[in-house]
């Protein structure tokens, strides 16, 4: 055993992906091309010029498939990342530099941009944060590509291991980590990243056991060498024992079945040992991700985010573009439902096409339905967008940010003129479409017995109604103590609006992280609500907890917990009733 | 030429997107731009050049601005930093 005698280390950092992954070491090792200068004759220098303007097209060609690739496999933030890749190569400063030089150095033009990219890439290498030595990785990346085409060499090729390994890296580039092979790759660990770099994003959607942010595990790591990764723990074991093996050997293994156990109760209804059924739905940003929701067993779009359509470009949607993509996600669902939130802009969402102006406090301000009824022409634009899609499609409007009657009453209005105007243009729409709010602001809660007379249906809100209810700014790492999402207080609102809901017959769901939170499941369930919106792969996990429980059980509980005095008690008090009956549970497992 | 000093105050700094922004911005003036930080001094219309300040949050940087529509470019810029590049 070639690890025989090194002796056991643990390593820590971000767990970044769940599951646990035992094998053999791969680095991925970035190797520093060496690139010597050519001298160039002066009679060279057009035709290397335009040969480095074609190889910058091609460049962006492929960078631009790789990001349509990224949106389909790991979505929007990923997208973004080759966005920024694109915004390098349209640097015409930069681009103007390299082109002087060419001219004036004499060199090829291999050389220059070699050259240029390694003066950038060691300073920002250099410096203190995170987040730039984070764009070493994508300098690197743009760089490889930009050299590959100056030498008629294509796009990058996937630099796929032979056998099946953990790969161990400084950082792996987006390009890499967005051409794993999960076949062979088994877990990654790597120095730097966060959760929402791009290597723990692509990990999590091809479910590769993934630890971020450990520091040095490149330098200390051999090809070869044996590691466990903990993805659910953070935890990097590095030359196990005999003993840690076996532990960790029966971990995954347990880890395993459960999955397993997932995977054959997806497709059942979520339904409690004592019969009630609870609809469990997924919340989504792209339409294309209907399809995990439906493979990860939901039965529902319970909240569609629109603001991607604002957030990915400079210019306003139109009606046709938000018609395609509303339908698109209806048309996966069918003939389950589709609840489109109308865009919820502003706050911590800012987009060049609506004008918002310096708040003092943007969570307060000027946001969402705000937004929408101030800017009409726009709010319209969707209305009969979304309309549109709900001839076709089980379609539902949503309105998020109501205080109260007032965005309500207004909201309707303008959702009837854009019926009026459908009608007029004989476009197809569906005049009972239903329409609901979110409950996100604590007057809405309150008064939800009243709004329940005039909606179809609630979508509580978690997210805000905590931050709004405990007067919390969720973004404020100062105070982040006092966002606490079991304040008794948020838990009796929450109750409010069920019992509104159930009074008035009109249905209510939870679609806040609440909603797809293990500890919380049994209480909300309790709470009498039926439905729970989530992101998709939460379903599954969900599914067996409501499964493996009765109606009466999740009821004493949410009786208990209402009557706790602190946020910190009903956590614990929550913890443990889980954990007493689901000891296999990830969560669990550090 | 005006100058003006400003501060970095949002959460990642002045990394590739808050650089996009700037560099968009200053795009759309006549004027040249500079930013100019710890002796360096990059063209506030090069996101390569902006990026390599490497600012991170908290750093003082001034804007140097020469040309006809200087003050309205560095007034626009300054609303951008004012706003912490809309991020936070």
């Amino acid at each position: 055993m070639p690890g025989a005698e090194k002796k056991e280390q643990i390593l820590r950092g971000i767990p970044a992906s769940p599951g646990i992954a035992i094998g053999v070491v791969h680095r991925m090792v970035y190797d520093e091309p060496n690139v010597l200068p050519r001298k160039l004759a002066p009679s060279e220098i057009p035709q290397e010029l335009a040969q480095f303007d074609r190889a910058i097209e091609e460049t962006r060609g492929a960078i631009e498939r790789s990001r349509d690739r990224a949106l389909d496999v790991a979505g929007v933030a990923v997208g973004k990342i080759f966005d920024a890749h694109l915004l390098i190569l349209a640097d015409e400063v930069f681009l103007d530099q390299v082109r002087g030089r060419i001219t004036r150095e004499q060199f090829d033009s291999e050389y220059i941009v070699f050259d240029s990219f390694a003066q950038m890439i060691e300073v920002i290498g250099r410096s203190q944060g995170e987040v730039f030595r984070e764009r070493v990785a994508d300098l690197r990346d743009v760089r490889t590509r930009l050299l590959r085409f100056l030498r008629g060499e294509g796009d990058i090729i996937p630099d796929h291991p032979t056998h099946q390994v953990i790969l161990v890296a400084e950082d792996l580039s987006p390009t890499q980590a967005l051409n794993l092979d999960r076949e062979l790759v088994h877990g990654i660990a790597t120095d730097i990243g966060g959760l929402t770099s791009h290597t723990a994003i692509l990990a999590r959607s091809m479910d590769i056991p993934t630890i971020v942010g450990i520091g040095d595990i490149s330098s200390k790591a051999q090809d070869g060498d044996s590691i466990i990764i903990n993805g659910n723990s953070g935890k990097v074991i590095l030359h196990p024992t005999p003993q840690s093996m076996e532990e960790y050997e029966d971990k995954r293994e347990r880890f395993r079945s459960f999955q397993r156990y997932l995977d054959d109760i997806k497709f059942q209804p979520a339904m409690t040992l004592d019969g009630r059924e609870i609809r469990l739905w997924g919340n989504i940003e792209l339409p294309r991700e209907a399809e995990s929701v439906l493979s990860h067993g939901g039965t529902g779009i319970g909240l569609f985010r629109s603001e991607f359509l604002f957030l990915t470009r400079e210019t306003t949607p139109t009606e046709d573009e938000q018609f395609e993509v509303y339908d698109k996600a209806a048309e996966i669902m069918a003939p389950h439902p589709v609840v489109i939130r109308t865009f919820d802009l502003g706050g911590d969402k800012y987009h060049a096409g609506i004008n918002i102006r310096d708040e003092k406090n943007p969570f307060l301000g000027y946001r969402a339905i705000r937004v929408s009824l101030s800017r009409r022409d726009l709010f319209k634009v969707q209305l009969r967008a979304i309309l549109r899609a709900s001839a076709r499609g089980n379609v539902q409007v949503m309105f998020p940010f109501v205080s109260g009657f007032e965005e309500l009453r207004e909201s309707l209005a303008v959702l009837e003129e854009a019926k009026h105007e459908l009608n007029q243009r004989k476009l197809a729409h569906d005049p009972k479409m239903k329409a609901g709010i979110m409950i996100e602001i604590p007057s809405a809660a309150i008064m939800a017995d009243r709004l329940a007379l005039e909606c179809d249906f609630f979508s509580i809100g978690t997210n805000d109604l905590v931050q709004y209810t405990v007067a919390t700014d969720r973004a404020n790492e100062q105070v982040a103590a006092y966002y606490r999402s079991y304040n008794p207080g948020v838990l009796r609102l929450i109750e409010m609006t069920v019992k509104a809901g159930a009074k008035h017959n009109v249905d209510v769901a939870i679609c806040g992280e609440m909603g797809g939170s293990p500890i919380a499941a049994p209480l909300l369930v309790g709470l009498g609500l039926e439905e729970l919106s989530m992101t998709a792969s939460m379903i599954p996990e969900i599914k067996k907890i409501i499964r493996s429980m009765t109606y009466d059980e999740c009821k004493r509980i949410a009786r208990k917990a209402l009557k706790m005095d602190t946020s910190q008690e009903v956590q614990s008090y929550l913890r443990n009733e889980l954990k007493t009956r689901f000891a296999d549970l990830p969560i669990w497992f550090s | 030429m005006i100058q003006k000093e400003v501060t970095l105050l949002n959460r990642l700094g002045l990394h590739i997107r808050p650089a996009a922004q700037l560099t968009k911005i200053a795009a759309k003036y006549k004027a040249d731009v500079y930013l100019l930080k710890d002796g360096m001094r990059v063209n506030g219309k090069s996101i390569m050049g902006v990026m390599m300040l490497a600012a991170a949050r908290g750093s003082t940087l001034v804007l140097e601005a020469i040309g006809d529509d200087e003050e309205q470019l560095v007034e626009d810029l300054v609303k951008l930093f004012e706003n912490k590049f809309y991020e936070d």
